[in-house]
């Protein structure tokens, strides 16, 4: 028993017997069951909030143990977003298409059907055609392989071109960031074929589930996300415990010496750069059903420095760290902007905490980088030491 | 012998300031090798270009029995065909074990899946603690390599190249910063490790390469000036004045 991978690593345990306890006590007090003491809307933030974790762990690898600060990572995020939102789109508006075409005294010709379904979705943006990148839209199956293969396929040529070159550091973390900004801007032009800035939306409406309520829907979304948090954390924490886990974290101390040590570096950065994008498409394709709507705003540069301030609050190189410091920062954020925390009247200033939250969190970063490098999750690291 | 590293004509500059010039060398298998020359003699160059790190201008530099050019080849694939080298200042990975140190360079295959799926052997194991022995690193395998002393920290990387089972092992100034009894331990590290295979060493303090008793090659502004048993390069007057830096006042 002494070896195992469970004996190395006993944070695997301990966050999977948390989360699953987390996991219970929602399902129970949601208003799926019938108990109603947490509200639908708050289920979906809890959902999204997993999902939110689930991309922070693959950024803790990529950052915390490669080394290799991306700032870009929402960008997959987001490409798995659209991904299945263009099914989940179009499977809908196909049905209601169907539906009202139905009472026809002549039956509607299949290009009638699919005239009236691409002006559904495209006549927000002047359009009624479908663009070639929605040719396989309305393919379940398709579009989740895309959810898997287009942040894998753009990680890989991106790495392979960025990390070929040697492009390290500083220049790597803007490189990363003009990706996402390059993709962004070009997804809020109306001819992008993604509805420009309007996005996609109504993606909390499962195509055929109209007799489903949203209470149910809410938690099955929020249980799929839990199991896939709880399956990503065994993946980084099975990667990051074998000796490729050491290789990665050597190439974060001194890459040359690992290439003078016989490995091709780039060949590891390029397995974590991608495996992690893959990890964030699917947490993406898992947030945005939950959210509703997903617009090209999302995967703005900014998106990707608050991942990396997650993480660096939380701890880096320390997968539950990770965790903690997104479900942390996310909740307060959305308690601090939602209006949940009150405003402060000082008499001649009102702090908003709409505009001050940015300020606390600007602060607290500069806080945990001077005087807790590392994060929440180091400051656990001292009890468990110290007990 | 046999030779196992010949560098012909090697010549490579930076801005137009010429670091090795038409330098040409010969390493035996077995040989140990110290190698010898003032600051900005090209001591470090001369390392970085067999490592790949550096690319010549112009030479051949052929390795091993088949004679394979290693002009043009990355740093790990030159490390994989079984050069090893040893920075001058210690450079172990702090962080991890010193099990994990010396298990990253131990000789199993490199590619990222191999390495993902590893399982340990108990060949490797037992080359592992055979090596922590050479390197009197056994009763610290399970700490962080960032808390040994600056000696152990030197001979955990003798140890990891040892690991790597290099069939030329380039070591540059080993004895830096060492006591002197880590001094005379790290002479029979090498010398026992020159046995089986070629070690170069460039090193600056002339105690040391007496006491490595091997033939010295003398660098001097990018190329060798004289090559031979110790006594009889410190006796060729052109090394005095290069070593005195006086040949230009003595004219």
């Amino acid at each position: 028993m002494k070896n195992t991978f469970i004996a190395r690593n006993p944070s695997v345990l301990w966050f999977l017997a948390a989360l699953g306890l987390f996991t219970a006590l929602v399902t129970i007090a949601s208003e799926a069951t019938g108990a109603g003491l947490i509200s639908t809307s708050f289920v979906k933030t809890l959902g999204k909030t997993l999902c939110l974790c689930l991309i922070a762990i693959a950024m803790d690898v990529v950052w915390g143990y490669c080394g290799i600060l991306s700032l870009g990572h929402f960008a997959f995020f987001g490409i798995g977003g659209y991904s299945i939102g263009m099914w989940l789109m179009y499977a809908r508006t196909e049905i209601i298409v169907t539906e009202s075409l139905a009472g026809r005294t002549i039956p509607a010709t299949p290009q009638e059907v699919s005239d009236a379904i691409g002006n559904q979705i495209f006549g927000v943006v002047g359009s009624s055609e479908f663009p070639l990148i929605w040719a396989f839209a309305d393919s379940f199956w398709m579009q989740m392989a895309f959810v898997i293969l287009i942040p894998g396929l753009l990680a890989l040529v991106f790495g392979w071109l960025a990390f070929r070159s040697r492009v390290t550091g500083v220049y790597l973390s803007i490189l990363t960031q003009a990706m996402t900004l390059a993709l962004a801007l070009y997804l809020f032009q109306n001819d992008s074929g993604l509805r420009g800035n309007n996005g996609l939306s109504g993606l909390q409406n499962l195509p055929g589930m109209d007799d489903v309520s949203q209470a149910t829907v809410s938690l099955a979304f929020f249980l799929a996300s839990a199991a896939a948090l709880a399956l990503g954390y065994l993946l980084f924490a099975w990667i990051t415990d074998s000796k490729l886990g050491n290789i990665i974290q050597a190439i974060r101390d001194d890459e040359a010496r690992v290439r003078f040590l016989g490995y091709h570096v780039e060949s590891y950065k390029l397995f974590v750069f991608t495996i992690t994008a893959i990890i964030a498409g699917i947490a993406g394709a898992l947030y945005y059903p939950q959210a509703g709507i997903i617009n090209p705003a999302e995967i703005a540069p900014i998106a990707s420095i608050y991942l990396a301030v997650w993480v660096a609050i939380g701890g880096r190189g320390r997968l539950y760290g990770a965790v903690l410091g997104a479900a942390f920062v996310s909740l307060l954020s959305s308690w601090f902007t939602g209006g949940g925390a009150p405003n402060i009247n000082l008499g001649f200033y009102t702090v908003q905490w709409v505009d001050w939250w940015l300020v606390l969190l600007g602060l607290s970063f500069v806080l945990v980088t001077l005087y807790a490098p590392k994060g929440i999750g180091g400051l656990f690291d001292k009890l468990v030491r110290k007990s | 012998m046999i030779s196992l590293l010949e560098m012909s004509g090697v010549s490579v500059s930076f801005d137009g300031f010429r670091a090795i010039n038409n330098l040409s060398l010969q390493i035996g298998q077995p040989e140990l090798r110290a190698v010898i020359g003032p600051n900005g003699a090209g001591k470090t160059t001369f390392m970085d270009i067999i490592t790949g790190k550096t690319k010549p201008d112009e030479g051949t530099i052929l390795f091993g029995e088949d004679n394979l050019s290693l002009i043009g080849k990355s740093e790990s694939e030159i490390a994989r065909l079984g050069i090893g080298r040893k920075f001058q200042k210690p450079t172990v990975f702090e962080a991890q074990t010193v099990r994990e140190n010396l298990a990253m360079a131990l000789k199993n295959p490199r590619g990222p899946f191999s390495v993902l799926f590893y399982r340990k052997s108990a060949d490797s194991s037992a080359r592992l603690e055979e090596i922590a022995d050479e390197i009197n690193l056994t009763d610290h395998l399970t700490r962080p390599a960032g808390e040994l002393s600056h000696g152990q920290k030197q001979w955990l990387e003798i140890g990891m190249l040892l690991a790597q089972d290099p069939q030329l092992l380039l070591v540059d100034e080993p004895a830096a910063g060492m006591t002197a009894q880590e001094r005379e331990q790290t002479t029979d590290i090498l010398k026992k490790a020159a046995e089986t295979r070629a070690v170069i060493v460039v090193e600056h303090d002339m105690e040391f390469v007496r006491r490595l008793d091997c033939k010295v090659t003398v660098l001097h502004e990018g190329s060798s000036l004289a090559e031979g048993t110790l006594d009889h390069v410190t006796s060729d007057p052109t090394v005095i004045d290069v070593y005195l830096g006086r040949a230009d006042a003595r004219t």
